[in-house]
């Protein structure tokens, strides 16, 4: 009795550094991003979160999985409240609700990911390749954006492959976040965009009449 | 008391004397005045990660901050303080020079938090802790009758680091330290493997926050 204790021990103990040994990794993405510091335009957008983007299950190789649309979906709404004063978050074009609006629709092109025996360095990385979409209401294409985004996070030692990949895809996340505050309003086509807008809105307040006036 | 016997401890004991790293520290200041340092007000460690192969690791950053928060000085962890002015201080956005900083600080927003958590001074940690040579060679096996491992086996790891320490009132540098440790680790297999590890990340941490702490002189709170 006490041998096939033993033994199953031994077996359990076997299996369980030959687990620990695996170099496969499925990652979910949980927790929240921080808040973003910036003054967003006071400009109207419409971000359209379409179900293959916020259910995003990205497997860069046989033997990684991240599971990253809701996390992805946390981050840009996020991102976006730093970048426009009126925002409006639907899951498909049909239901946008605002006018004069920039709608915007990303998706992922691609997601990579690299560890410390692939690129003989003590560093995880990822990288994730954004495409935003850029159309006005009225379905006219304004832009399509490319936006890449790159994670890395230190070999911790004896720290699961599973742990490093989460935190290099959050600190991608993040970059992700960092670019788009950084160089959204520098596209041309937007930068473009937020002129006329200002021009209209200003045509229509012009065209508003004057409350202030007092009536003979 | 046999030649043998003598023989075992001290090999141990040069052993453990050549487990030990060395040390060398360079530092910069402006001035040979220590940096005032409110009580009300605090310091934050950052970690430098813009470099391709290596990033200063949180835990070099957390145990430098933790020599510097036993000298009384009020440190503001990370990881609050990247959070709280979220996105311009992560790698791709976090200033790499006073003037950078300068137009950082001429944000509002920024400036508020920054003065919300009262922070006063800003040390930039950058650097990494590297296996420079191993040589030697050491081969376990197991068998019915039980297992061990025979050999020999040395590596030599080299740990530098710098801070900067930048002062978030008047937008300058306050000074610049550099640490450079080295020391080589053992690892002997008799029967059982017996490490000898030399602390040299440790040490290395141990002597940046020391000299730190020397920086900075600790004032009573202003009305």
């Amino acid at each position: 009795m006490l041998t096939i204790t033993m033994k199953s021990f031994a077996a359990l103990f076997v299996l369980s550094i030959l687990g620990g040994c695996s170099s496969s990794a499925s990652v979910q993405l949980t927790g929240d991003f921080p808040k973003v510091l910036a003054k967003p335009k006071p400009l109207s957008a419409a971000v359209v979160f379409e179900p293959s983007f916020a259910t995003y299950i990205a497997q860069p190789n046989a033997k990684t999985v991240i599971d990253m649309g809701a996390a992805q979906v946390r981050l840009l709404r996020n991102a976006f409240a730093g970048l426009f004063g009126r925002l409006e978050f639907v899951g498909s074009r049909e239901e946008i609700t605002i006018d004069n609006a920039m709608v915007i629709i990303p998706s992922v092109r691609e997601v990579q990911v690299s560890t410390p025996s692939e690129n003989y360095q003590n560093v995880f990385e990822v990288w994730i390749k954004y495409n935003l979409d850029l159309e006005s209401t009225a379905g006219e294409s304004i832009d399509s954006w490319f936006m890449p985004a790159y994670g890395k996070t230190p070999d911790a030692f004896m720290a699961s492959k599973s742990d490093a990949i989460e935190q290099a895809a959050i600190s991608a996340l993040r970059d992700a976040g960092a670019k788009l505050i950084l160089d959204f309003y520098r596209i041309p086509s937007v930068h473009n965009w937020v002129i006329e807008e200002q021009e209209r809105a200003r045509q229509a307040s012009l065209q508003q009449p004057d409350k202030s006036e007092v009536s003979p | 008391m046999s030649p043998t016997s003598k023989l075992i401890p001290a090999l141990f004991g040069v052993f453990l004397a050549s487990c030990s790293a060395t040390t060398t520290i360079d530092e910069y200041r402006p001035t040979g005045e220590a940096i005032e340092l409110n009580v009300a007000e605090q310091v934050v460690i950052l970690g430098r990660r813009d470099a391709g192969h290596y990033e200063t690791d949180r835990e070099f950053v957390d145990c430098v901050a933790s020599k510097m928060r036993g000298a009384d000085i009020g440190i503001l962890p990370e990881q609050e303080f990247i959070d709280a002015i979220y996105p311009w201080f992560e790698p791709r956005t976090a200033p790499k020079g006073l003037s950078r900083l300068k137009r950082l600080m001429q944000d509002p927003s920024i400036k508020a938090e920054v003065d919300k958590r009262a922070v006063r001074y800003l040390v930039w940690l950058d650097g990494s802790t590297d296996t420079l040579d191993k040589s030697g060679s050491m081969s376990c096996a197991v068998g019915p009758g039980g297992g061990g491992c025979f050999g020999f086996a040395k590596w030599d790891k080299l740990s530098v680091y710098e801070a900067i320490i930048w002062d978030l009132q008047d937008l300058t540098e306050k000074g610049r330290v550099r640490v450079d440790s080295e020391g080589t680790s053992y690892l002997i297999g008799a029967v059982a493997p017996i490490p000898f590890l030399s602390p040299v990340k440790d040490d290395a941490c141990a002597s940046l926050g020391n000299q730190l702490k020397s920086f900075f002189s600790i004032t009573p709170a202003t009305q």
